[in-house]
């Protein structure tokens, strides 16, 4: 029996920069305005946040009238793009103070972007953003690497991994590669 | 089962909503469906009242799921369910709406349900304490809780019988909404929230705690024994003593956001001899920690005795008004994700001090002599904390971890290893 006025906050989804970069479905689940849109991560699952950890490499402030930060931040697979707008000045802030290169910590909304030249692109917008350490990354990196083989093992059976098998056409074990390679970069 | 009776059952239906049916009619059609066609009686049954409701222009009389004049023990029925069932009842309530004539609680040896009787039911009032067979209730969930509804198709006859009931109690992790017994002992006594309410608190077994109320009833004057000769119309009930372990039959089970309740102003309630080592339900989240809510840091708490509420910045008490004299303290209140759900946690002074690696004397000392004040605590302490990882352990209470303990996350090697071998083994 679920409460239907409790409200649960959205976890956030582990996911590798390479797989994120991959997204390109996204939906509303609802008619409201204010429905949440999720992504469909090609390894099978919703996500309307999260949480990664990778180094900070390079930081820019852009706009004059609205200001916003652009950054990079690179885990073992690849580059996710971050920013922060003063729709979310704290972050905006939190962003602002960091000097990269650092390890950092990025809790976000995924967002889908398509460019002039039709390319689509997938930023994060964040909420929050914190310096962490290099125990911190690799945590994370085995973190990810578990929760995407638990999408991995269970696609196929669930309806937001139908979804994404005909979306992406997913071929899990590209992905296995994926994990095995990022595990590969973690030093012992 | 006999057709006669099949049909006798029919025509009463009908005749309740005012058709004159033709009883050989009806045997009819039930013979031919039952023995040209091979359906089933219950199948049978429940065709030809939908049909003869139809031509008849009757609403109402059709039976949904299962039609049965069969016995059933009240712990096996369903919402969806015809039933006939015997029991005891074993507490009447207040009905809220004069469309209700009679609400309660009917007892068997192998569960209690509550029940409701509609006054258009015309049915005739049952009197606690007494045993009835109900034969063909509809049960329904209201606000998540099963519930027997007995309208105008329902037959209720007084039974000359008076066994015992002896409730088998419910461990209080096991309790679902409706109706429980525990045994349980008083381990928190609140102050009341409203003026209506008797008592409220916490009781908990081996198993876990909930929340518990006794409700001030009408007309409640102090009151005489109750125990486990309950007076006819129960008025006013005794409260429970703190420590105290108590046997509690056949309380009401509320949700509410997702949370229970036990309420006892249906329940009869004897003191036990015996103790209880109360389980704490300790849990254990493994997550990250992915934000840090406003209020955590440093607060400030009335000082007034066995208040403790947090106060604006401005000193003020929701209840106590302005207090200059307030206590500093320390907390955070955080979010912990572990990537399938957000856990909201709570910890205290001595955890956050531990974390953050600051003592509330020092964070006082900074707050004071700092230009942003209390809010360079929050900052220092977000800082330490958000995006790590840790394994937090406490109870749960009101959707929210209550930590007890909080240890950063370590690097395993043998992780990497496990999850290597996992990626690699079948994608080579």
């Amino acid at each position: 029996m679920k409460p239907q006025s409790a409200f649960e906050r959205e976890p956030a989804r582990r996911v590798f920069a390479s797989e994120l970069r991959e997204t390109r479905y996204q939906f509303k689940d609802g008619e409201d305005e204010k429905s949440p849109t999720y992504v469909i991560l090609p390894s099978g699952i919703r996500s309307n946040r999260i949480f990664i950890v990778g180094t900070l490499t390079e930081k820019q402030r852009q706009g004059d009238q609205n200001i916003f930060y652009r950054g990079r931040v690179v885990d073992p697979t690849g580059t996710f793009f971050i920013m922060a707008g003063s729709y979310q000045p704290e972050a905006m802030q939190q962003l602002a103070r960091i000097e990269p290169p650092a390890f950092v910590a990025v809790v976000g909304k995924p967002n889908l972007y398509t460019t002039q030249d039709g390319n689509c692109l997938v930023s994060v917008r964040v909420e929050s953003i914190s310096v962490v350490d290099r125990d911190t990354r690799d945590l994370w990196v085995l973190d990810t690497a578990r929760e995407t083989l638990d999408r991995l093992d269970a696609f196929g059976t669930t309806e937001d991994s139908r979804k994404a098998q005909e979306e992406y056409g997913t071929q899990p074990d590209v992905y296995r590669k994926i994990v095995y390679d990022a595990l590969t970069q973690v030093q012992l | 089962m006999n057709l006669s009776e099949v049909t006798e059952r029919i025509s009463r239906k009908l005749e309740a909503k005012g058709a004159q049916p033709d009883r050989q009619k009806i045997e009819s059609r039930l013979r031919r469906l039952a023995e040209e066609f091979g359906v089933n009686i219950d199948e049978a049954e429940r065709t030809v009242t939908a049909d003869l409701a139809r031509e008849y222009n009757l609403t109402g009389v059709g039976n949904v799921g299962n039609a049965s004049t069969e016995l059933r023990p009240i712990s096996e029925i369903v919402p969806g369910d015809w039933v006939t069932i015997e029991g005891k009842i074993v507490a009447l309530t207040p009905a809220l709406s004069p469309s209700i004539a009679q609400s309660g609680i009917v007892a068997d040896s192998s569960g209690a349900i509550r029940f409701v009787t509609w006054t258009r039911a015309n049915a005739p009032a049952m009197e606690y304490g007494h045993w009835y067979r109900i034969e063909s209730a509809v049960v329904d969930e209201y606000k998540g809780t099963p519930n027997l509804k007995i309208h105008s198709g329902t037959t209720i006859s007084r039974m000359e019988k008076d066994a015992p009931l002896l409730p088998s109690v419910t461990p209080v992790a096991e309790l679902k909404p409706g109706v429980g017994s525990v045994r349980a002992k008083v381990i928190q006594d609140w102050e009341v929230s409203h003026e209506r309410m008797l008592q409220t608190g916490l009781l908990g077994d081996e198993t876990g705690t909930i929340k518990f109320v006794i409700w001030k009833e009408d007309g409640a004057g102090p009151s005489g024994g109750t125990g486990p000769a309950a007076p006819k119309e129960p008025l006013g009930k005794d409260k429970l003593e703190l420590d105290a372990v108590y046997n509690i039959f056949y309380a009401t089970v509320d949700e509410y956001n997702g949370r229970l309740s036990l309420a006892l102003n249906t329940a009869m309630y004897i003191t036990d001899e015996g103790d209880i080592e109360v389980g704490r339900n300790e849990s254990e989240i493994q997550g990250a920690l992915v934000h840090v809510a406003p209020g955590s840091g440093l607060i400030k708490r009335c000082p007034v005795e066995g208040c403790n509420r947090t106060l604006s910045r401005q000193n003020y008490c929701p209840v106590h008004e302005i207090q200059p004299n307030f206590r500093y303290d320390l907390r955070l209140k955080a979010v912990l994700d572990d990537g399938i759900r957000a856990h909201n946690v709570l910890m205290q002074r001595e955890i956050v001090e531990k974390l953050a690696g600051i003592t509330l004397d020092e964070a006082v000392a900074i707050a004071e002599t700092n230009p942003l004040g209390m809010d360079e605590i929050f900052y220092r302490i977000r800082n330490a904390v958000l995006g790590r990882y840790y394994t937090c352990a406490g109870s749960e209470f009101g959707g929210r971890l209550l930590v007890n303990s909080c240890t950063p996350i370590t690097f395993k090697p043998e992780e990497l290893a496990a999850l290597l071998n996992r990626a690699g083994g079948e994608a080579a």
